[in-house]
């Protein structure tokens, strides 16, 4: 280009700042995964990377950071890079900051100087309030990477340095709980890059609303990524402990796996399984879904669609947000004391089923007025300028438009009701059995009404949740208890989130007729 | 009148028709007042005919003692500023305001002969009769084909359940056929007509504003309201829909709202002018309403003074 460009629409990408800013917040990935991973025990503080201990390796990362934050925050100030800074970090950052600084200086003032309770009380809140006063006033380069970068430099030096080692314990006074150093150390680590990240990602854009922004975007995406990384460590824990149990015997020609296709014989001789409480489960499933789902679909349209929005309408929302609250075992009490004794006196599949549905009612009541309520009132008006009514209306075009989400409601209420065990506990207890409740064989024909009976519902069923806290807890099977409650909790697992699938499939099915 | 079939489900047709024969053919009631010029003399009995029609929401007056007479294959179209009451006075032609609930409806209206605010009367009589198409495009998030069908099937003039199938009642033929001559009607068959399985979301917006008009006439309506179809449309779309306005008008009576004096100019033949407070000031031929109006406040809101 011939001509120089006067204002800088166009900012050069590649600047010693943005380089440096880039290298602090890839380092402070890298250390927080690390650090997160050594909150989990996973790796430890005899764990070494290139023959260095790792909090040490991860300490020196962290220092490294510290280091290149305050040197962005200096080179901003002195003009050694270019940036566009605001004249204050704002009193939301100041005020986080100062609390911070309370917490770090409260920490060091009572454990590593001995401070007494004053003493540290008014070390910290010194602290705090300069910190506070400080980051306030300071222009917001300086304010947002001096005190991340100074606290990052301080943690990393005190772990370097030996203060903080994987030995040292504090015991909070009036708690019986003991915070280790190999638990404190990647906490703080990963607590203290986090910010210095902050910071870093601010310098990468040059401050400003932009800087802001990315900073905000970095710490929320950390966060969406450690939610799934949380999903998945559960789910390889359990899969890890339980698909040896789960899988013992198993074999693909011929087609075997005891475990899943066996009852509990109490043999020594065979694989002990799970088949009576895998069917127990769905069973329960299928029941409280015939029972729950219908009666709140249909509440929901005569609150959404027919009431008047009124006194009426508002205590039923009241009462079905109470009962969505209620917990579990309350539910369970009621159905042993109410259902119990009019359902052939013992504890029952069909009581299971029963409690359960009253469980879900009120999330698909919820979920399914939301639905309905989202559908736009257009479809409706076209519908009734043809001359049609309203309730063929509501079957015709309201619901089918707010299937989807009714479904997700419904996908939701399994995923609880599924895992639920202290109701089930009350109601429905079956221990450890080797054969599985035969819901369609028993179904039977009498002369008298209500003119079909059903055994296998009056009679107590397994359930995968409950037998996991049979054997777990209360060590009903004595042989290997624990390697079968994994192996348990595994294929209970694998059976919610298959509702779960099922749910996504059809809620998909419903939504592709439902759009082009 | 060739129809005879009652709306109301107690008859009360012979009064009805008895006073209306009586009646002159032009209203004179309105025409004495200083500031509007309601009277306009057609051949033949009014398809529509109002009097004395007033609707509050809540205290609000929305239509002030609001009298026409609308005559049938035709286009009538209603102009004015926003807000002067042209929806509401549409929506009281096929009691679409009885869905608002703060909507209160004095006066009369009937359809041939027959008041539509009688007692027993049967909304979805009526609507079948009197059709509309709104605004924005609506149509069901269904494939065109149950669009256009919707409303055959729920008045049971097709039958194409399972349950019809299995006695051996299947009316496919019939509906076919009522799906093919709407939207051949509604002039979209052509863009259509391969994949009528197809979700109507996926249509343009003139051509889901079309579906809708065909979805209107798949009911076979005597009348059909129109409330500005074509605002939400590009120029393209909104011409194509002129043109099958004109076209309907041979055989059905179009009332059509519409905020676009050129448009009402081209499509129309007698237009209403509604002015704020929801007053009717003007009501006559097209042509004469534009050129010559005889209100000096409808000449200034044709010319751009205001509105
Ligand atoms: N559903 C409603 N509830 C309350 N007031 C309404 C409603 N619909 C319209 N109105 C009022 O009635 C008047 C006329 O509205 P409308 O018939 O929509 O006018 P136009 O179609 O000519 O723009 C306006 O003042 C409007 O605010
Ligand atoms: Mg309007």
């Amino acid at each position: 280009m011939s001509y120089t460009a006067e204002s800088e629409l166009v900012v050069d990408n590649t600047s010693t700042a943005e380089r440096l800013a880039s290298a602090v917040v890839g380092l402070g990935l890298v250390t927080f995964v690390f650090s997160l991973v050594g909150v989990t025990q996973v790796v430890t503080a005899e764990t070494t990377i290139l023959g260095i201990s790792l909090y040490d390796f991860l300490a020196g990362g962290l220092l490294l950071m510290g280091v290149g934050t305050v040197s962005l925050g200096i080179g901003s100030r002195t003009g050694v890079f270019n940036t566009s800074p605001d004249a204050t970090p704002g009193a939301v950052t100041a005020a986080l900051f100062g609390l911070g600084a309370f917490a770090l200086a409260g920490l060091v003032a009572s454990q590593s100087l001995g401070l007494g309770t004053v003493g540290w009380l008014l070390g910290a809140t010194l602290v705090g309030g300069v910190t506070f006063a400080g980051v306030a006033l300071a222009p917001e380069d300086i304010g947002s990477t001096l005190p991340p970068g100074v606290a990052a430099i301080g943690v990393a030096v005190a772990i370097l340095a030996g203060i903080i080692t994987p030995a040292f314990a504090w015991e909070p006074e009036g708690f019986s709980a003991t915070l280790t150093g190999s638990m404190a150390i990647p906490l703080l680590l990963a607590a203290s890059t986090l910010v210095t990240m902050w910071g870093g990602a601010k310098a990468y854009e040059g401050y400003g609303s932009k800087g802001r922004q990315t900073a905000a975007y970095l710490l929320v995406g950390i966060n969406a990524v450690s939610i799934i990384a949380v999903l998945v460590a559960l789910l390889l824990f359990i899969a890890s402990k339980g698909i040896g149990p789960a899988f013992e015997g198993f074999s693909l020609v011929p087609f075997e796996w005891p475990f899943v296709t066996n009852g509990y014989s109490f043999r020594p001789e065979v694989v002990n399984g799970v088949f009576p409480a895998i069917m127990g489960t769905i069973w329960l499933v299928i029941g409280a879904v015939i029972t729950g789902v219908p009666v709140a679909v249909a509440a929901a349209i005569f609150l959404t669609e027919y009431a008047e929005q009124g006194r009426f309408v508002g205590a039923v929302e009241i009462a079905t947000n109470g009962l969505w609250s209620t917990p579990s075992v309350v539910y369970g009490l009621f159905g042993y004391a109410f259902l119990i004794p009019r359902l052939g006196g013992t504890t029952s599949l069909i009581s299971g089923m029963l409690v359960l549905g009253f469980m879900l009612m009120p999330l698909c009541l919820i979920t399914s007025r939301e639905a309905i309520k989202a559908v736009p009132d257009e479809y409706r008006d076209a519908s009734a300028a043809l001359g049609v009514s309203r309730w063929e209306t509501i079957r015709s075009v309201v619901l089918p438009a707010a299937m989807p989400g009714i479904l997700t409601g419904v996908i939701l209420g399994v995923g609880r009701i599924a895992g639920e065990t202290a109701p089930i506990l009350l109601v429905m207890a079956g221990g450890l059995r080797d054969d599985a409740p035969n819901v369609l064989g028993s179904f039977e024909f009498i002369s008298s009404p209500p003119f079909v009976a059903n055994d296998a519902l009056l009679e107590s069923a397994p359930a995968l949740p409950y037998q996991l806290y049979a054997t777990i807890t209360a060590g009903v099977s004595a042989e290997n208890a624990a390697a079968f409650g994994w192996a348990t909790a595994f294929v209970l697992l694998v059976v919610v989130l298959s509702f779960y699938a099922l749910g996504i499939a059809s809620r998909l099915y419903f939504r592709r007729r439902l759009n082009a | 009148m060739t129809d005879t079939s009652s709306l109301g489900a107690n008859a009360p047709t012979d009064t009805t028709v008895a006073e209306n024969a009586d009646r002159p053919q032009t209203t004179d009631r309105h025409e004495d007042t200083p500031d509007s010029w309601t009277d306009y003399a057609f051949e033949g009995e009014p398809k529509l005919s109002v009097d004395g029609l007033d609707v509050h929401y809540g205290s609000d007056q929305a239509l002030d003692d609001i009298s026409i007479e609308i005559p049938e294959q035709s286009v009538t179209a209603l102009i004015g500023p926003s807000g002067c009451g042209k929806s509401t006075f549409l929506r009281c032609l096929n009691r679409m305001n009885d869905r608002i609930r703060a909507a209160e409806v004095d006066g009369t209206v009937t359809f041939e002969g027959q008041d539509i605010y009688q007692d027993g009367l049967d909304l979805v009589e009526l609507r079948k009769r009197v059709g509309m198409v709104f605004q924005a495009p609506n149509p069901f998030p269904k494939s065109i084909r149950d669009n256009i069908a919707y409303g055959p099937r729920k008045h049971g003039t097709v039958q194409t359940d399972l349950l019809a199938k299995l006695t051996g009642r299947d009316d496919s033929d019939q509906e076919d056929e009522i799906v093919e001559r709407s939207l051949r009607q509604a002039a979209i068959w052509e863009e259509v007509n391969d994949r009528l399985d197809d979700n109507a979301l996926g249509l343009s917006g003139g051509q889901q504003q079309r579906l809708c008009i065909a979805r209107c006439l798949a009911v076979d309506p005597e009348v059909i309201l129109m409330d500005e179809p074509a605002s939400a449309l590009d120029p393209i779309a909104t011409a194509k829909i002129e043109d099958l306005i004109e076209e309907l008008a041979e055989e059905y009576t179009v009332v059509i709202v519409t905020h676009n004096m050129q448009q009402a100019a081209r499509i129309s033949d007698q237009t209403a002018v509604f002015l704020t407070g929801g007053r009717l000031v003007e009501y006559g031929e097209t042509d004469q309403v534009f050129e010559n109006p005889k209100s000096q406040r409808v000449e200034d809101y044709i010319t751009g003074k205001f509105g």
